[in-house]
């Protein structure tokens, strides 16, 4: 199959743009003068003869609007139709459809019109309470409001962010269950009703930005009433939607409480461990059901084996609050061997440019047991090489010598707690 | 040219040989007569760069030649507006000189003033990505 690559002016030297067959700017640097620029995105798809659109997962990935204008120029969106993502991609209607098909959620609102209506639903549901981009992901237009005092600013700068980021400042409010676990079930579905779920992922590792930083699957520690109750309700939910495509539902588990959270209506960042516990190219398995290909497989045909980590290397400085790192990269050295896996667009010489995600690669570690894989990954980030600018390589490396996640016992609250014992930044610890 | 105010002739002069010069494809034109000289000079840039002349030729009044891109601000396919123009074209004034068609829209595109079509760099029913060059224009 041939690919087109789009990029923007500042990713003209991206490996992506290297390895497509073609590849067309869309752009300048700024994003919503590239990456959603939805005029040039479909003009370039239309003159290079594409059949068919692989949205990623930022920018316009879950964009109703965007999917149905691929349909209008008879372009293949590669994800569910428009208003599945109407449907599941907004979070707050999620919400509501989940509750009608019988699954458990936070309690949380509907969209909110003004900061008004946030005090008033804050107080029915008690503080703390999370305020959340309804067309968000990536922790982006997402803030925690402790009191009444500080929902003001917090709902300008969750909506002003999310409308940069998303082109939609909607957001939704949701009671912060302290210190959960955030687990998702990968889900995969084609056109003819058929649903599959391929095993949990367990992202609680995240920074203080609510940005996952390491993903495991399976998921250490979980009950079996948890996951089977996780399970079950990932794909009772797609059926109830007839969701076609791949999808991801976010869970909160406390205990064996389980809550659904949300669902992304794209493939996720964190995908690979599935593909490597799973044996399946997820990615393949979308172009198949977008092109109207059956599944061809059941639930009983899925077993998972082993166990897959991942960790985001980012340009980051995590010794001052993650703060992104622009610059070029004067040496690139990435690892090798079986069962390590790296993703990336980034090579000795790159430039990382100021606009973007600070993500530069994704290392992929896998095992036999869960301490096989966390060896594995050991072994691959010390191997790795990122010169130039901060990264969070040896801050994974931190993460994972710690009893908690060895043992693996841990929740959203762990990174929080462990960057503020060790004075990395300033900043709320959510325990 | 040695007179820094020169008289309403020498500058007429001067005009009219910096007119000549234009027309031509010359790099350097230097004229003695009558005990004075003049001297004018032409160089090849590009937008960004700052027009660049001989210390010695610093005063003289002649047109800073600078070569203009004409890019496309966005992605489509281009097309020549008709009459067709051709390389080496004098223009007058602001002219349309093209289009991007994109999502069967027509886009023009302008000579943003006037000047001399250095270069076209793109041929009719091309693609064009964001930021491609499409033509080049002698400011001079």
């Amino acid at each position: 199959m041939r690919t087109v690559a789009i990029f923007s002016e500042a990713d003209r030297e991206s490996l992506h743009v290297r390895q497509a067959d073609e590849a067309f700017c869309v752009g300048p640097g700024p994003v919503p003068r590239s990456y959603l620029n939805i005029p040039n995105i479909i003009s370039t798809a239309l003159i290079t003869g594409c059949d068919a659109i692989h949205p990623g997962y930022g920018f316009l990935a879950e964009n109703a609007r965007f999917a149905q204008i691929c349909a209008d120029h008879g372009l293949t969106f590669i994800g569910p139709k428009p208003e599945v993502i109407i449907a599941m991609g907004d979070k707050a209607t999620a919400k509501r459809v989940m509750r009608d098909a019988g699954v458990a959620t936070t309690p949380g609102s509907d969209i909110l019109e003004s900061v008004d209506e946030g005090l008033q639903y804050a107080e029915q549901i008690g503080y703390p309470v999370l305020l959340k981009a309804t067309a968000g992901g990536g922790g982006k237009g997402m803030r925690v409001v402790e009191s009444a005092g500080e929902m003001e600013r917090a709902y300008a700068s969750a909506t002003a962010e999310a409308e940069a980021s998303f082109k939609d400042g909607r957001v939704y409010m949701e009671k912060l269950i302290i210190d959960p676990r955030h687990i998702e079930v990968q889900v995969l579905g084609d056109e003819y009703g058929n649903i599959v779920h391929l095993g949990e992922r367990d992202c609680s590792v995240q920074k203080p930005s609510h940005q996952k930083l390491i993903e495991e699957s399976p998921a250490p520690h979980l009950s079996d009433r948890a996951r089977e109750s996780l399970l079950d309700m990932a794909v009772r939910a797609c059926k109830h939607v007839h969701y076609s495509n791949a999808g991801t539902l976010e869970f909160l588990v406390s205990g064996d409480n389980v809550y659904f959270m949300e669902m992304n209506t794209r493939i996720q960042v964190e995908h690979p461990v599935t593909e490597m516990v799973y044996s399946v190219d997820l990615v393949k398995e979308q172009i198949r059901i977008a092109a109207g290909e059956p599944l061809g497989y059941e639930q009983h045909d899925l077993q998972l084996r082993g166990h897959a980590i991942e960790c985001r290397i980012n340009a980051e400085d995590p010794q001052n609050n993650f703060a992104p790192q622009a610059g070029k990269l004067t040496r690139v050295l990435f690892p090798g061997g079986p069962g390590v896996r790296v993703d990336t667009h980034v090579f000795s010489g790159a430039t990382v440019p100021p606009y973007y995600d600070s993500m530069i690669a994704k290392i992929i570690a896998f095992g036999a047991s869960r301490d096989a894989a966390i060896a594995r990954m050991e072994r691959a980030l010390r191997e790795t090489v990122v010169e130039g600018v901060s990264t969070t390589i040896d801050y994974c490396l931190e993460i994972l010598a710690t009893p908690q996640f060895r043992e693996g016992r841990y929740d959203i609250g762990f990174l929080p707690r462990l960057l503020a014992q060790s004075g990395g930044v300033s900043t709320r610890a959510l325990t | 040219m040695s007179d820094e105010h020169p008289s309403p002739g020498v500058a007429q002069r001067v005009r009219a040989l910096a007119e000549l010069f234009v027309e031509t494809d010359l790099l350097r034109l230097r004229i003695e007569r009558d005990g004075e000289t003049y001297e004018l000079g032409r160089k090849m840039l590009h937008r960004d760069d700052v027009p660049e002349m001989p210390h010695d030729l610093a005063s003289i009044e002649a047109p800073a030649v600078r070569a203009d891109q004409i890019k496309a601000d966005l992605v489509g396919i281009f097309h020549l507006s008709r009459p067709a123009p051709s390389e080496g074209d004098l223009l007058e004034s602001d002219r349309e000189l093209a289009f991007v068609e994109a999502l069967g829209i027509r886009n023009p595109v302008r000579s943003l003033g006037a000047g001399r079509i250095l270069a076209i760099k793109k041929a009719d029913g091309d693609p064009v990505e964001y930021g491609a060059v499409l033509f080049e224009i002698d400011r001079g």
